[in-house]
């Protein structure tokens, strides 16, 4: 019982952002200058030509009627076929998603494992003596300000000049041997990795930061308890958080499509797929594809919400509504 | 029996990707497969042959597909599907079919297979009884076997079409069409499986069933193909490679590295400066491959809001243009400035024009009088550079410096490709805009570009001009030869006046090879951007 | 409350040396980047006057780009482009976001579900598609790439001006003004708003520096600033090409980038410290 009161309304509101996803990204796919018709044909077509196009595809119809179409559509099932490849669009996101996924988590737990031990480490010793926190902090605005293209085209010369062991590109399935896979998904995750320590290094030292100033840490500190187990029940327990807001909302968007590191390591995942699909108005694909990844996003959002919940229950149901 | 060798490619891809490390590793596994990797920069935008206008397609297309005729490096024809044609009058042809050319699926290519190709590319209904049957508009629509090829009209107009025996077509046009037959040699004139087209066994929205040397195991959009040999192919002993791997890399430096790396073979690449960049890799070998296209300038001169409406604004902006910087700065000295009748066609047919035989100083100081002459004190103009490449803001930028010394300002606009299409050729929204334009094998072809009754993708930016489309229309009857030279330079002239298009310098690609791994054979000038025609002969050396 | 901050500032910098350091740096960028164009440095913009892709000299300090243009100036010009993109987008997803984040948080109910749901699905957009789409229906250029930048940074905006207006809102302060009938856009405006700047000018730098690697992803898609202006992204862009046989294209905008978001980011967390009212203590 308590489950339907804590889903309900978060599933209300999850159906409604999903709707409007789906509004925006149609609208604004129908109000970007140049169609398939143009890509495909080039420019020497005829306006015939092209409306003899336009007509296959059903664009000509009303915008409305269009996107009660897909709509209907897509409420069973049928996210619609590609222009180019005349095939159902969800195949090629199926086959395509775990690799995005792949990547995503690989880059999370690398840099969660880099980037919250030395947040927790830099936000305890912040206030304390010398400058072991400075050196948090700068390793956060540092590792904050490095586009990963620039990281990614330096990895990719350096490893194709070299043989290091690691392949820039080439990427390999998983289920064709996890140590040749890992070799492609190295580059690509440390690259991404970059910029997420830093992310993840700032929030946790901001939320121990935070943490540390509250009423009950400050007791316990009076009470004489240990630091360790200061740090280890009370600190990390309500630092999480933030943190795991981080989290979800990153994970979210690496989801969403690391375009650029996928372009750069030729890594077929989801993100260069729908933004080449945008270049050549390929109109499902991207449709499909950012509704896709707004799922992704909304549920993992859901999960997130239940985190908090266990994490510190009053939280739960105070953040219901946003 | 094609769904099956699909599966079977499929596996067949898997089981060599797996071993694939070792082969590129060079470990000298012994390994019956010979198998070559081109890594592509961009994926097709259609599976249909006759309809992509893009080079992407058309390069994937070859691998496949088959044209009746061919081009060699002289640009002259060499028999492709058809091992003999004869022009037995100004508009009648006889084209001799192979004999033992077949489809992947084993079925030989006939005569009707030829027509209907033709009829199809042509804009005609190949299922009139079906759509005339269909009672509601969705059912005309689904019958209908009619497509929108851009490349009907260089056929200029076929009157019919006859088959006198399976090997034999006979073509009778309306009027004497010089270009005819060079037009038969792109790949957008490729024959396709009519009788399974017809039967619905083919779709050719979804797949692609050629009589080229290879046919495709397996397609992943925008990540790879695996082609494998057609087994049915008509030449002996070919193609040499049984498998070609195709990894899309649309990332430059990614392609580059792929080839330092070995995962692939050969790839294509546009930037000038690539052989710089490889320099430090012995194994790799860069080759300039010179084609008839060239980069353009489109200029808008029938919109009010174009400062180029006015001739003499579009005269002076072609007299600043300097062709050498655009070649020496954007292209590094590796091409040439290029003219309306291309010179990779080996003539001069427009250097006596004052774009190409006055210095420059001269020029810009005519171009100043031609912009004082307008009263205007500010000329204010935009010019398009599609973002597909980043070499059009390149040349955009060394034309905005060269037209601002005769007082012309050029703002440069970046957009995506489509966004450019639709300004350009649908709108007719633009100042100006710059591309590049595919010459062909025939210097009549590209020429009739002028002229916008034939070239009606330019409507709406060109400017009719009667004489010269007169003048258009009998260059592509008249045979080439002295008198037809003659002609172009006449056009020349008037399209010099018109300052309508202008050409800008040659298109150059580089394709680069690794000399350890793979035998290629590149010709040093191509007519349809045809650049791996030869890929039958390709072989490994692993 | 400012005077109150600033003499809070002026204490920070004494002891965090390194919020010092941000702040030089930023404004020794910020100098260069608007007086950059009346320095002697050449024409950013002159192509043919060196050698293509020359190395650094005396003529060239930090050697010429593809066109053979002197490199120097146009770096320059790019960290001005890049602030002035990164500030105006910043000040926009500012403003946007504290109007609709304190309406939010302050006005409950159906604005409060509105703004809420908006947010959501900018949130669940993927950003940089949604960026792209944006750009593409406005056209390309700066105001493409400052609306990109906008978007991607409001959402996140509105819900932190939200949470903190809901936690001010129920201060006494607030409670007595409403009770003692000031209107809605006065307890917002002289109660509210000066209670949550100091979050917000926290957000703000943290959006400022997230907004310039946003412009130079912008670039690497090719949907940066028009040439001939460079900005920061769009010259790393050109210099990642020739990574390997001009590597001086890359570190020069490299080395200015990375400098102006980290010293953004070490003046932002100073900011914090000094402005956030849970951060006046810490444990000792």
């Amino acid at each position: 019982m308590r489950l339907i009161y804590f889903l309900a309304p978060r599933l209300l509101i999850a159906a409604i952002t999903m709707f409007g996803v789906a509004l925006l990204v149609f609208l604004s796919l129908r109000l970007i200058p140049g169609g398939y018709a143009d890509i495909v044909l080039g420019p020497f077509a005829t306006g015939a030509a092209r409306d003899l196009l336009i007509q296959r595809y059903g664009l000509d119809e009303p915008i409305f009627v269009q996107f009660g179409k897909w709509l209907w559509a897509l409420l069973q099932g049928d996210f619609g076929n590609s222009m180019v490849t005349n095939k159902p669009v969800i195949d090629e996101f199926l086959r395509r998603a775990p690799v995005t996924g792949e990547l995503a988590i690989l880059t999370l737990l690398l840099a969660l494992a880099i980037g919250l031990p030395l947040g927790v480490w830099s936000g305890l010793a912040e206030g304390g003596a010398g400058g072991k926190g400075r050196l948090g902090r700068l390793v956060g605005a540092l590792g904050a300000s490095v586009p990963d293209f620039v990281i990614g085209s330096a990895f990719i010369f350096i490893f194709s000049k070299w043989s290091l062991g690691l392949k820039v590109g080439g990427f390999v399935p998983l289920d064709q041997g996890l140590w040749d896979n890992l070799k492609t998904m190295i580059l690509p995750t440390v690259s991404l990795s970059v910029f997420a320590i830093a992310l993840f290094l700032r929030t946790t030292r901001d939320a121990v930061l935070r943490v540390m100033t509250d009423g009950h840490i400050l007791a316990a500190v009076a009470r004489g308890q240990r630091p360790r187990d200061i740090v280890r029940h009370h600190v990390l327990r309500n630092a999480a958080i933030p943190v795991v807001t981080v989290t979800a909302t990153y994970f979210g968007f690496l989801l969403g499509g690391a375009v650029i590191a996928e372009v750069l390591f030729s890594i077929p995942g989801v993100g260069y797929y729908i933004f080449s699909s945008l270049e050549e108005r390929d109109y499902a694909v991207v449709q499909a594809g950012v509704l896709l990844a707004a799922f992704v996003f909304v549920s993992l959002n859901m999960v997130a919400d239940f985190a908090y919940a266990l994490i510190d229950p009053r939280i739960g149901a105070a953040r219901s509504g946003t | 029996m094609r769904a099956l060798w699909k599966s079977g490619g499929r596996r067949l891809a898997l089981v060599a990707a797996a071993v694939g490390g070792v082969a590129v590793g060079g470990a000298g596994m012994a390994q019956a497969e010979n198998v070559i990797a081109w890594g592509k920069a961009a994926d097709v935008t259609s599976m249909d042959v006759n309809i992509a206008g893009t080079v992407a397609s058309w390069t994937m297309y070859q691998m496949i597909y088959e044209t009746l005729l061919t081009t060699d490096k002289d640009m002259n024809l060499q028999p492709g599907l058809a091992v003999s044609w004869e022009q037995t009058s100004p508009t009648g042809y006889v084209l001799k079919l192979r004999e033992n050319a077949k489809w992947s699926n084993g079925r030989p290519v006939t005569a009707g297979d030829v027509i209907g190709s033709l009829q199809r590319i042509s804009g005609e209904e190949l299922n009139p009884e079906g759509v005339a049957a269909a009672t509601t508009d969705e059912a005309k629509q689904k019958a209908s076997l009619k497509i929108s090829s851009y490349w009907g009209r260089q056929f200029g107009v076929i009157k019919s079409m006859t088959a006198p025996d399976d090997h034999t077509v006979v073509v009778e046009l309306e009027k004497p069409h010089t270009a005819f037959l060079t037009a038969l040699a792109h790949i957008s004139a490729a024959i396709v499986p009519i009788k399974e087209l017809k039967d619905g066994t083919f779709d050719p929205n979804s797949e692609m069933l050629g009589s080229g040397p290879f046919m495709v195991a397996e397609h992943l959009p925008k990540e790879s193909w695996t082609l494998v040999r057609n087994p049915h192919y008509w030449r002996d002993g070919y193609p040499k490679a049984d498998r070609i791997d195709v990894p899309i890399i649309p990332d430059e430096a990614a392609r580059v590295a792929a080839l330092r790396d070995g995962r692939v073979d050969y790839a294509i690449f546009s930037n000038p400066d690539i052989a710089r960049l490889v320099a430090d890799d012995p194994n790799i070998v860069v080759e300039a491959q010179k084609t008839t296209n060239y980069f353009r300038v489109d200029i808008n001169a029938l919109s009010d809001k174009s400062a180029f409406k006015d001739k003499r604004i579009r005269q002076a902006f072609n007299l600043a243009i300097d062709r050498n910087a655009i070649a020496n700065i954007v292209f590094a000295g590796a091409t040439v400035p290029d003219q309306p009748v291309p010179v990779a066609f080996g003539k001069d047919a427009c250097g006596t024009t004052d774009t190409y035989a006055l210095p420059r100083e001269e020029r810009l100081k005519k171009a100043r009088e031609l912009v004082t002459a307008t009263g205007e004190d500010e000329v204010e103009t935009t010019i398009i550079a599609p973002a597909s490449d980043p070499v059009y803001a390149r040349i955009a930028q060394v034309i905005q410096q060269n037209a601002r010394d005769v007082g012309i300002e050029v703002e440069i606009l970046q957009m995506p490709t489509a966004e450019y299409l639709q300004k350009v050729f649908t709108d007719g929204d633009f100042d100006a805009s710059i591309s590049w334009l595919a010459g062909y094998s025939d210097p009549s072809m590209v020429i009739a570009w002028w002229n916008p009754k034939f070239a009606v993708w330019n409507t709406v930016f060109h400017e009719y001009v009667p004489e010269l489309a007169d003048a258009l229309g009998e260059l592509k009857s008249t045979p080439a030869g002295g008198e037809r030279d003659a002609k172009l330079t006449e056009v020349c002239g008037m399209i010099d006046d018109g300052a309508n298009i202008l050409a800008l310098v040659s298109k150059v690609d580089f394709i680069l090879h690794r000399k350890d791994k793979i035998d290629i054979r590149v010709d040093p000038v191509s007519g349809s951007s045809n650049t791996f025609q030869y890929a039958a002969e390709y072989t490994s050396k692993d | 409350m400012i005077a109150l901050a600033s003499a809070r500032l002026g204490r920070f910098f004494r002891r965090d040396s390194l919020g010092l350091l941000g702040a030089v740096l930023l404004l020794v960028l910020l100098i260069l980047g608007i007086f950059g164009d009346l320095l002697p440095l050449g024409d950013p913009n002159a192509i043919g006057a060196g050698p293509r892709l020359g190395a650094p000299s005396l003529a060239f300090p930090l050697g010429t780009d593809d066109l053979g243009r002197s490199y120097l100036p146009r770096v320059v010009e790019g960290i001005g482009v890049t602030f002035l993109l990164s500030a105006i987008a910043v000040i926009i997803t500012a403003v946007i976001g504290t109007l609709l984040g304190m309406a939010a948080g302050y006005l409950h109910g159906a604005t409060d579900h509105l703004i809420a749901r908006i947010a959501d699905i900018l949130f669940a957009f993927p950003a940089l598609l949604f960026g792209l789409l944006a750009a593409a229906v406005i056209g390309p250029g700066s105001i493409a790439a400052i609306v990109v930048i906008s978007t991607a940074t409001i959402p996140l905006f509105i819900r932190v001006v939200r949470s903190v207006t809901l936690s001010v809102a129920e201060r006494e302060f607030v409670v007595a003004a409403v009770v003692s009938g000031a209107s809605t856009w006065r307890v917002m405006l002289v109660h509210l708003l000066p209670n949550i700047l100091g979050a917000a000018i926290i957000q703000l730098t943290y959006a400022l520096s997230v907004s310039m690697i946003i412009e130079s992803a912008l670039s690497f898609l090719g949907l940066g600033v028009q040439p001939p202006a460079a900005s920061l992204g769009s010259l790393l862009r050109l210099g990642s090409v020739y990574l390997t046989i001009a590597p001086w294209l890359v570190l020069a905008p490299g080395l200015v980038l990375a400098a102006a978001i980290m010293s953004i980011n070490l003046l932002g967390d100073a900011i914090r410290d000094a402005l956030d009212p849970l951060r006046g203590r810490s444990l000792k």
